[in-house]
């Protein structure tokens, strides 16, 4: 019976990231944000000194943060990714030495030059300069560090963007939604702002116990006052 | 099967509008030299560092411009996103850096084994040595090395993501929630 684990064996993960390193790192981040998440909600769960009321919106948003992570890690970044290798791969962003490589092989469409019909140049969409009969032997030495270092530094572009921006911004969207829905739910604690005190004007009849679940829910600045 | 015909108008005006961009030639040695240097050597222990070094300066600034939640509320999810990017990049970086750095002691190629070794040493130093590795690739060995090291760091992380990275963000967070606590007070007098 074949292990389900030969999937990270050294012979599997050799040959599925030693060309690609970027495709590694999108993996594995998604991977690592889901686990982090997971471990969050635990702190979260056992931290006391956070309120149940801000425990409303930290879940949430720690959910949300892996959710929108995850999704946004193989949407945004892997476009990102998949614009810069297909940059490199079409020869639209290249090195002198790979360009020189392909002037030799007639495939750069020179200033001025009439353009064969339906001969594909280096910089079309549909150019590959992986695909050309001598790229193993004569080309890949030239491409693959300046492609690699590529598709390393437009991986990192895209995670940054959307681990730090995109993913924060949806998920505090997303926990404030939910923290208002649980809330209303609970019935009990109401957001800060929608709390109208009683005052002597609007003097409102509450029991002792609620008046002390106020208190304490800290709705109130109540600051140190014991009672 | 449905058909997406109707997307394929789109999908030829970018490709024409790709084809038109003007290519770019990237000639300044020094340019190049760092961007094989990063694609040779940057792998996920510097993705991790610098993933954490942005999202110190980006995301707690996120949480305390949402409006949607009260103060204190956002007082607390900045203490908690700071914490967060700290521990988490602490373990994180700490536990990838190591396990690269052992998985490249256990899969040495069978040529770099000094022919001298004890019989348990040479196994141990192929260990994990691909069988199907191709020992001029230099580059690709060392980019097996960092997937099964990051591989291996993230099933550590099951465990060291409770046992570490969780204590340590409550840690910081009460830490960072006693100083906005502690500072606000201060403002009071």
């Amino acid at each position: 019976m074949k292990s389900p684990f030969r999937w990270m064996s050294p012979s599997a993960i050799y040959a599925k990231y030693s060309k690609d390193p970027g495709n590694m790192l999108v993996h594995t981040g998604v991977i690592g944000w889901a686990l982090s998440s997971a471990a969050q909600i635990f702190a979260i769960a056992i931290n006391d000194k956070i309120s149940p009321k801000e425990k409303m919106f930290l879940i949430p948003q720690e959910i949300a943060d892996a959710v929108v992570n995850c999704l946004s890690f193989y949407t945004f970044t892997n476009g990102i990714k998949f614009f810069g290798k297909k940059l490199t791969q079409t020869g639209k962003l290249r090195t002198t030495e790979v360009t020189k490589l392909l002037k030799d092989r007639g495939l750069i469409l020179e200033k001025g030059a009439e353009r064969v019909k339906g001969k594909v140049y280096a910089g079309d969409w549909n150019f590959n300069i992986t695909k050309l009969a001598d790229y193993k032997t004569h080309i890949e030495e030239a491409y693959k560090p300046f492609n690699n270092g590529v598709e390393v530094i437009t991986g990192l572009v895209g995670s940054i963007l959307s681990s730090n921006l995109i993913t924060p911004v949806f998920r505090n969207h997303y926990a404030a939604y939910k923290q208002k829905e649980l809330l209303k739910q609970s019935g009990g604690t109401k957001l800060a702002g929608e709390v109208k005190a009683p005052t002597a004007f609007t003097p409102q009849k509450t029991s002792f116990a609620n008046y002390q679940k106020i208190v304490s829910s800290r709705v109130f600045p109540s600051g140190d006052m014991k009672i | 099967m449905v058909s997406v015909n109707f997307l394929s108008p789109i999908f030829n005006s970018c490709r024409r509008a790709y084809d038109r961009m003007p290519s770019v030639v990237v000639q300044k040695d020094k340019v190049l030299n760092k961007v094989a240097y990063i694609g040779r050597k940057w792998t996920s222990p510097q993705q991790r560092l610098i993933m954490g070094a942005t999202a110190i300066f980006m995301q707690p600034y996120i949480d305390w411009k949402n409006k949607k939640v009260d103060e204190k509320t956002r007082k607390v999810s900045v203490a908690r996103t700071c914490a967060k990017v700290i521990a988490g990049t602490a373990t994180g970086f700490a536990l990838r850096y190591a396990f690269i750095k052992g998985i490249k002691a256990l899969s040495r190629p069978l040529s770099e084994v000094p022919k001298d070794a004890k019989p348990l040493a040479k196994k141990m130093m192929t260990l994990l040595t691909p069988k199907n590795l191709d020992e001029k690739d230099l580059d690709a060995l060392q980019q097996y090395r960092n997937a099964m090291g990051t591989i291996w760091s993230l099933v550590a992380m099951v465990f060291t993501n409770f046992l570490i990275d969780a204590p340590l963000t409550k840690f910081l967070t009460n830490k960072f929630i006693a100083y906005q606590q502690k500072h606000e007070k201060g403002d009071v007098k």
